[in-house]
């Protein structure tokens, strides 16, 4: 099947099939493949090309567009987002097409030029209020940043109702019956894809809705995955589902609250964790909560982080090291939005001790903020230690709150004490 | 070497600093609000308030300014209405915004005492 398929009179789909790939980007597990979706519109004055495919998959995607266009009638190419898998073709329908005009998003200027190594390229940056026209067809922008990168923009097909959406609402599943009236059951490959590329951006995606549902919709069309034109305010409605809050949450709104996570071998990270736990409840309008990461896992645990203010992390050293429970939630933190998130580590040691500096790295290259260096304790802690850790707390709490005394510091004193082990 | 006093008073923190460091070198590390992505010019994120002392930062370059201007355009109520970038570039830089009270923590280095925040 090398034909283009129709979506309506005027527009047709003239993406690649990708069946036999098995996992995506790294990071995505792809059971039945992909597709890459590109689509022309055909208006009175001029054919859009609106997305590409991956450079591996150029030569459907050409053979397709043949079939709907020839060259000299392209006037517009889109880009609705620069990743690779999306505009591998460009460079050569840009070839074939020289008379195109090239229209991204304002945030995708300097990407472009990234991409293609080269300065002198001529475009047209547009943001949500910009349109071009077709003649008897007009496309719209829809300024949809980081969904789920800085570029990512959307494309409306005014007369049509067809939002040509890129990666929002798409997935990896490949099927050459293409519709999601017709495919196979895609479900859970829907909402694979929202939870491994849209959650992070989740306050991104309530804005990009905002923008999205007062508008009529009679075909939704995404880069991956099936076109979804039998009720396609449903995807809409489970996105919205999906990047709102779960349960009701008990917390008010002018209170904070702070998780602390702890592993323990032999007690002294629990007594720790505890004491820390009652210091930051000493300040008005904290909820602090103990977890022990022994009595669950990252992937549980991962979703009372993303709705927490603070994030505190106990952990012994072992062999030089956090324990990997530890590290396994941290690294499940690239699910979710974590930045400027307050964040601290914790822990008892035997002799070297140097997990508490490993994490604090890792949290701080998280992008979350660390105003307090973490408490260190060789082996059982003593009273004096036990009111450290109660100090810790109590100044984690202050910190969210913001009531915390005023400090003094020298930069050099600050950067040493980031650097130091001990 | 030259000292200056920059505060970050969402953490209530002053630091003294040899001048011509850059906010961005100290807001990770006193682990101030003030945010960042690409620390590079290009993404806007690290936009931060300045309180007090304005006159006491690098001047702000044309490029900053446009990162500036369009990550407002994100972040502004209304931003989905505005007709016309030219016209809130205008009225933003009449009323002092860009460059003023507002900058980027990676461009802006300090050559005397200041006052942020995050925005």
């Amino acid at each position: 099947m090398t034909q283009p398929v129709w979506l309506s009179e005027r527009v047709q789909w003239i993406g690649a099939l990708d069946p036999t790939m098995r996992s995506f980007d790294i990071v995505l597990k792809t059971p039945n493949g992909t597709t890459y979706n590109a689509y022309a519109v055909r208006g009175s004055e001029g054919v859009a090309v609106i997305d590409t495919v991956k450079e591996a998959c150029a030569e459907q995607f050409f053979t397709r567009l043949e079939a709907v266009a020839s060259y000299d009638e392209i006037k517009v190419i889109v880009l609705n987002h620069l990743e690779p898998d999306h505009t591998g073709a460009l460079p050569e329908l840009m070839r074939r097409a020289p008379q195109a005009k090239l229209y991204i998003s304002k945030s995708a200027q300097l990407m472009l030029k990234a991409l293609l190594n080269q300065q002198d390229i001529d475009y047209t940056p547009v943001g949500t209020s910009d349109t071009v026209s077709l003649g008897d067809r007009t496309l719209r922008f829809l300024h949809t940043p980081y969904l789920h990168w800085p570029d990512t923009q959307c494309t409306y097909l005014e007369e049509e109702y067809m939002l040509f959406s890129g990666d929002v609402f798409g997935c990896h599943f490949c099927d050459e019956r293409l519709f999601n009236d017709k495919v196979g059951d895609f479900r859970f490959a829907f909402e694979y894809y929202y939870a491994h590329i849209m959650r992070p951006f989740r306050e991104h995606v309530l804005n990009a809705l905002a923008i999205l549902e007062p508008l009529r919709m009679n075909i939704i069309a995404p880069t991956h995955g099936p076109i979804l034109r039998d009720q396609p305010k449903r995807y809409m409605q489970r996105y919205r589902e999906l990047s709102g809050q779960r349960l009701q949450s008990e917390v008010n709104a002018d209170e904070k609250t702070l998780v602390i996570f702890y592993i323990s071998a032999y007690g002294s990270t629990t007594q720790m964790a505890q004491m820390i736990r009652a210091g930051a409840e000493q300040v008005a309008g904290v909820r602090a909560s103990l977890y022990d990461m022994e009595g669950g896992d990252a992937d549980l645990f991962v979703d009372l982080v993303e709705d927490a203010d603070g994030i505190l992390i106990g952990s012994p050293t072992i062999n030089g090291d956090a324990v990997k429970p530890a590290w396994d939630l941290v690294s499940s933190f690239a699910k979710i939005n974590v930045r400027g998130k307050l964040a601290g580590a914790f822990g008892s040691y035997g002799w070297s001790g140097e997990a508490v500096r490993m994490l604090e790295d890792r949290l701080r290259g998280l992008k979350m903020r660390l105003p307090q260096s973490g408490v260190r304790i060789k082996l059982i802690p003593s009273s004096e230690e036990l009111e450290e850790c109660r100090r810790y707390g109590q100044e984690a709490g202050e910190h969210l709150m913001g009531v915390n005394a005023p400090r003094v510091l020298d930069m050099a004193d600050l950067l040493a004490s980031r650097q130091a082990q001990v | 070497m030259a000292k200056a006093k920059v505060t970050f008073s969402d953490v209530n923190v002053t630091v003294n600093v040899p001048v011509g460091t850059r906010i961005i070198e100290l807001s990770e590390a006193v682990g101030s609000y003030i945010a960042y992505n690409c620390r590079e010019g290009d993404c806007g994120v690290c936009l931060f308030e300045v309180i007090k002392g304005q006159e006491n930062l690098s001047p702000v370059s044309k490029e900053e300014s446009s990162v500036i201007l369009t990550r407002f355009q994100e972040i502004m109520d209304g931003w989905r209405t505005t007709k016309s970038l030219d016209a809130l570039q205008e009225k933003m830089q009449r009323e002092n915004f860009i460059g003023k009270h507002c900058r980027l923590a990676c461009q802006t280095q300090v050559f005397g005492d200041v006052v942020v925040a995050p925005l």
